[in-house]
């Protein structure tokens, strides 16, 4: 256990310097400390950008406020990197939108391409990949890093369309990832094993029955054959039970039938899959996760905060439109809200044969496409880290004055230990990753 | 011993009469007019090799004594060739004797018959039969159109703008194939002149040959959307709607099986690319990448997507020379578990599809259970009774927390009961039902289509006229080509075949695509031969006309139209005579660098001529350096298999692959070999001892043809690969019986097929039993 730890272990804890010896030894407290410690990435998305003057804390430094947009975040703040003044600086084809979406992650330009936006030249795919699927690539490519999915893309509320607008994952040049949008469909994909053997289990009795009433129906010629399948699926009954013992630290969660992947039920669906996300973190099934709120340009209606228009619109409305400022601030806020959620619940988990919580080893990063909606300005956009495991100093509010958000991408991947020279266009990397310890 | 003639008392005449007597006694009466005991000549002279009861000898002859010669020929035999070791040892009579002991005791028919009876066995599914039983039992709800294509090529509709805008439409016309190069801009400057995008959509079907892996590939820099076996409109097989101006190769992989239609849907548009193309290729299994060709396209548009289960099953049982479900392994059962498990995702995902309902309805459950009481009794191939509809329907329903799951377990169950994976359960008690699941695994190896079921439940489907007439009908659909298909590849071996490597200097341009065009020149003609109307045999041996396409028609230098397409082609040098000669077969039976006479010979004794043959009594491998190099293929295989232990069955094999010596390792005529001119006629012997000249591949077709033999060899493997059971389980005379029909018939081979189901569909059917008695 390294220095860092026992100062945190001891903290929590409540012990003194005279207690540790004894306690060291012990195994049964799994203070043994892993070999490297795990490392965890959520990146989330929210489109439309956002209200700059609600949303930056003024001062920077560790003594710093948390405005309308970022309180629901207030008792997390010294987890918090708030990281403003960085740009997407990619240019070339595509409207802001889509370059403001599908650069995001990947920091290079995209393809020309038939996709026609609002303005500008039409576009294609991305010519790189993102900054998740590097670190998935990395985490994947060793084995003490290497989970059964490597990362998991969740959706909530995506529409059901391929294009530059709906994707921000990408595995290679001209590979979107498409995320999935339905917890059913994850949750099939995660556990629909576990499932299957459940009702194969169900049924295996059943066929054993079967097979000995058939038996006594034919010649006695013909029975061998019969009675080796009957022997084989008491086998198989025995082997489906065995299995069951699994590995899994924690059962699937339990979801309520029959949410449809609809507008109005963008709050539940949000909530089925951070249970989810968090849930595969547990069993350890994925190292790095997305999770995108609609697309860019999304035009949810968030019925449940009482507003009834669209958000792109919304967003475009100029400032002076005091009633949409409101209203945006609102959903904003509300997105907030969805992540202080994520984070409860990691930070409430014990990290699975390690110290601390969950949230001591995931590093969750919120991300936008724009910084505001009406300019479609790419500055400032809203990058907060929260969490830890990745080196970074916590409790900051930051201005890096303009840096192109490369930089970030690069310092994501030093943390993880993925010391690349560049990230997306090598260009926009002057200057390396950006300095977060 | 002197006899004094003085001394002779009434004692001593007494004493010699008993000792003529005692000595006559000893010698045993002879049956049927011959001096010697058969059972102790075989006893003293056979039983060492052949067993007691001539069940065979381990280390020396394995294999029962048991054949098809008549006793005269099998005396003949035995005179002329036994023992193995010394054939002269065994003189005329007791050939006669022991012939005629070892024929009535264990080597006929009947007294094979006698001894073994041969029964229908209970067995279970092959993979081919599972395949497309699960794949009809989908079909069953979604709907199924047996259909012959006669067009070829895609329906293509164009569109004078992007997105395919209805009121953009210019024209549709049949495409043959999809494979254009718009250059700059536009397929013609008269429609597409006011703007520069367009559209186009192909709609049509897919008809691939093989079963197997599939892969697809659109080479665009435009964007496309591709849908094969898919009805999903938002998630086609290939989405490439979101282009980037450069050429790309877009591909995807599926599992297809052949011989049926899948709909194929291509979208494709050109916006603001600089030059626009689309060409679609495939690599079918044994195949090489290509332009997928017009035959295996057809217009025809609306046909719903097939269930194709992928889990890979291990190999059936095919020792008996054809393949069986007579085994069962744990790796059978776990494939047999996964399979149904992905059936019954299948099931779930198309739920809304396959009951016609949506999962908002108030009757949902209700369509739910229906749907799964139809599906069990479809797998059954009979009407479930209720306690069975009670275990996989009504229980499941109650038990199971989600109707989803209800689903799930009742189809799983279904497809894991005895019932759906045994075929002939029902054998003690046959019945309509069980006649029409004869009918349509003997055709088809699948379910009964709706047409059977209805007749079944109907009580007409159990005279021999009934029978008749629905084995008629299925001759046309496309299921009995595709199973004949695969009876035919096993017939000539193609099955086996993997790849062809062959030395590249001696035989430069016999490219992996020479050897596609090949395998699929000998389908066709091999479709041909089975599917025209006289559907004659004797084409299949003796046919001089060969389907050829341009760059086959190049490599074997006979003539060349131009065409990319297989055309039937006569040569002028009567040189090829159907399949013996094809060049896909005689370069399959060849080394990397010479024809191998041993392999075809092996083949034409085995496949053709239909006599027995045993493994070789030690293995050797031919070592070309072995010999000397001016020596021809002919003169290293004569010197090689010269010792006595191998001429038993060499002095049968050898005449017959040396008679095909004509034809190099890649099947082409030559005269000459390494500058010796070929020496191709041989002498054969028959098994009674018969010669026979042969000087080239028509003579071993004609003696083919002429031989009853070789003609019950080619009926009695087509009944094993029809029905899956040995034909002796139907009597003693069905052989006989098929092959008069046969030729009475001009060897019509669609007439024999109908005339083995029947015999199938109709056993144990003295008694029809009423097929009403389940509820």
């Amino acid at each position: 256990m390294n220095a860092l730890h026992r100062r945190q272990f001891i903290k929590r804890f409540g012990l003194t310097a005279a207690a540790l010896p004894f306690i060291m030894g012990l195994p049964s407290l799994g203070l043994a400390a892993p070999a490297r410690p795990r490392q965890r990435l959520v990146i989330v998305f929210s489109p439309n950008g956002t209200i700059p003057t609600e949303f930056w804390p003024d001062a920077t430094g560790t003594n710093f406020q948390l405005k309308g947009i970022l309180s629901p975040l207030e008792a997390y703040k010294d987890r918090m990197l708030v990281l403003r003044g960085l740009a997407n600086k990619v240019r070339g084809d595509g409207d802001g939108h889509m370059r403001g979406m599908s650069c995001l992650l990947t920091g290079i330009e995209l393809f020309p391409g038939n996709i026609q936006g609002g303005s500008d030249t039409p576009a294609g795919w991305a010519k790189g990949p993102s900054i998740d699927q590097e670190l998935k690539g990395f985490f994947q490519s060793r084995e003490v890093t290497r989970t059964r999915f490597g990362s998991l893309e969740f959706g909530v509320g995506v529409t059901d369309r391929a294009d530059p607008w709906t994707r921000m994952s990408y595995g290679r040049p001209n590979q979107p990832i498409a995320p999935i949008s339905d917890p059913y469909q994850m949750y099939q994909k995660l556990y629909g094993q576990l499932r299957d053997r459940e009702n194969l289990e169900s049924i295996l009795v059943d066929v054993r029955d079967d097979l000995k009433k058939v038996r006594k129906l034919i010649s006695a010629e013909d029975r061998r054959m019969l009675e080796q399948h009957e022997s084989l699926v008491r086998q198989m009954e025995h082997e489906v039970k065995e299995s069951e013992r699994q590995k899994l630290l924690v059962g699937p969660p339990s979801f309520e039938d029959g949410i449809a992947d609809q507008n109005d039920n963008v709050p539940r669906l949000s909530r089925m899959q951070i249970d989810l996300l968090v849930n595969s973190f547990v069993n350890d099934m994925a190292r790095v996760a997305t999770l995108q709120y609609t697309k860019s340009v999304g035009q949810a209606k968030m019925s449940w905060l009482n507003i009834t228009d669209t958000h792109h619109t919304l967003s475009h409305e100029p400032d002076k439109n005091t009633d949409a400022v409101d209203k945006l601030i609102k959903i904003n806020r509300w997105f907030t809200g969805e992540i202080r959620y994520l984070v409860e619940k990691l930070s409430s988990t014990p990290e699975p044969g390690a110290t601390g919580s969950m949230l001591d080893h995931t590093l969750i990063v919120m991300a936008n496409e724009l910084g505001k909606g009406n300019s479609h300005t790419l500055e400032n956009i809203p990058f907060v880290l929260i969490g830890g495991g990745f080196g970074f100093k916590m409790g900051r509010s930051l201005n890096l004055d303009n840096q192109p958000h490369n930089r970030l991408h690069l310092a994501l991947a030093h943390g993880a230990g993925h010391r690349i020279p560049t990230f997306g266009k090598p260009e926009l990397c002057t200057g390396g990753p950006l300095n977060l310890v | 011993m002197r006899i004094r003639e003085k001394q002779i008392s009434k004692f001593g005449w007494m004493a010699l009469l008993l000792m003529i007597v005692a000595v006559a006694s000893t010698v045993p009466l002879r049956a049927a007019g011959s001096a010697v005991n058969g059972a102790s000549v075989y006893r003293g002279m056979c039983s060492k090799c052949h067993g007691r009861h001539g069940e065979g000898v381990k280390g020396k002859y394995e294999d029962a004594l048991q054949g098809n010669r008549l006793l005269e020929k099998l005396s003949r035999y035995i005179e002329r060739a036994m023992p193995d070791d010394d054939p002269g040892k065994c003189s005329t009579p007791e050939a006669v004797a022991v012939a005629d002991y070892i024929y009535k005791s264990f080597y006929s028919r009947e007294a094979r018959a006698r001894n073994h009876p041969a029964r229908v066995e209970l067995v279970r599914l092959t993979n081919r039969q599972y395949v497309n039983t699960v794949a009809d039992l989908f079909q069953h709800f979604t709907g199924y159109e047996p259909f012959i294509p006669t067009d070829h090529g895609l329906s293509g509709t164009y569109y004078a703008a992007k997105f395919l805008m209805a009121d953009k439409r210019v024209t549709n016309r049949l495409d043959r194939t999809v494979d254009f190069d718009f250059g700059t801009g536009v397929p013609d400057q008269e429609h597409y002149k006011a703007t520069n995008e367009f559209s186009i959509e192909w709609l049509g079907c897919l008809l691939p040959e093989e079963t197997g892996d599939y892969e697809f590939m659109v080479r665009t820099q435009n964007a496309m959307r591709l849908w094969v076996n898919n009805d999903h409109e938002e998630n086609p097989s290939i989405d490439a709607w979101v282009s980037s101006g450069q050429l790309a190769e877009h591909r995807v992989r599926m599992r297809l099986i052949g011989g049926r239609a899948y709909p194929l849907r291509l979208q494709y548009f050109r916006m603001a690319d600089k030059t626009a193309s689309i060409s679609l290729f495939w690599k079918p299994p044994r195949g090489v990448e290509q332009l997928i060709p017009a035959r295996n396209f057809s217009p025809k548009w609306g046909l719903h997507p097939v269930f194709v289960e992928t889990t890979a099953f291990p190999a059936d049982d095919s020792s008996v020379g054809y393949e069986r479900g007579v085994s069962i392994s744990k790796a059978w059962d776990e494939a047999a578990t996964q399979a149904a498990i992905e059936a019954a995702h299948y099931a779930v995902d198309n739920l809304d599809h396959l009951t016609k309902s949506k999962s908002t309805d108030t009757n949902r459950v209700e369509k739910l259970t229906q749907f799964c009481t139809e599906f069990a009794a479809t797998a059954f191939r009979t009407p479930l009774t209720a306690e069975q509809k009670q275990l996989l329907v009504t229980d499941q329903f109650k038990k199971a927390k989600k109707v989803e799951d209800a689903v799930k377990r009742s189809v799983l169950l279904t497809l894991k009961s005895p019932e759906f994976l045994y075929v002939g359960l029902q054998e003690q008690h046959a019945d309509d039902f069980v006649v029409a699941s004869r009918l349509s695994f003997g055709l088809w190896d699948s379910l009964p289509d709706a047409e059977l079921e209805k007749l079944a439940a109907a009580h007409q489907l159990h005279s021999s006229e009934q029978i008749a007439r629905q084995a008629n009908r299925m001759l046309n659909d496309p299921r009995t080509r595709a199973k004949m298909q695969a009876i035919l590849h096993h017939w000539l071996q193609m099955d086996r075949v993997e790849s062809f490597s062959k030395d590249e200097k001696l035989f430069p341009g016999f490219t992996p695509e020479v050897v596609s065009d090949l395998r699929i020149s000998l389908d066709q003609f091999l479709s041909d031969a089975v599917w025209s109307e006289a559907s004659d045999y004797r084409k299949l041996l003796l046919a001089d006309y060969l389907y050829l396409n341009n760059r086959l028609a190049k490599f074997y230098s006979i003539g060349g139209n131009g065409s990319d397409d297989f055309v039937k082609v006569t040569p002028d040098a009567k040189e090829r005579f159907g399949v013996l000669t094809h060049p896909y077969l005689l370069a399959a039976f060849s080394y990397t660098k010479q024809s191998s006479p041993i392999h075809r010979g092996v083949f034409l004794t085995r496949n053709i001529v239909g006599r027995a043959l045993r493994p070789p009594p030690m293995a050797q491998t031919f070592n070309d350096a072995s010999f000397a190099p001016n020596q021809t293929m002919r003169e290293k295989v004569a010197q090689l298999t010269r010792p006595q232990a191998c001429q038993s069955c060499h002095s049968v094999i050898n005449p017959l692959g040396f008679s095909l010596e004509n034809f190099d390792a890649v099947g082409r005529y030559r005269m000459r070999e390494n500058d010796r001119p070929i020496d191709a006629v041989t002498e054969y012997t028959t098994d009674d001892g018969e010669k026979i000249k042969l000087t080239g591949a028509r003579d071993i077709a004609e003696f083919a043809l002429s031989s009853e033999q070789a003609q019950d060899a080619f009926i009695e493997q087509l009944f094993n690969q029809v029905v899956k059971q040995p034909m002796l389980a139907y009597g003693v005379e069905v052989k006989a019986g098929l092959r008069k029909s046969f030729v009475d018939s001009h060897f019509n081979m669609q007439k024999l097929l109908v005339e083995i189901v029947k015999i199938s569909a109709l056993h144990g059917l003295e008694k029809p039993v009423s097929s009403s008695s389940k509820s």
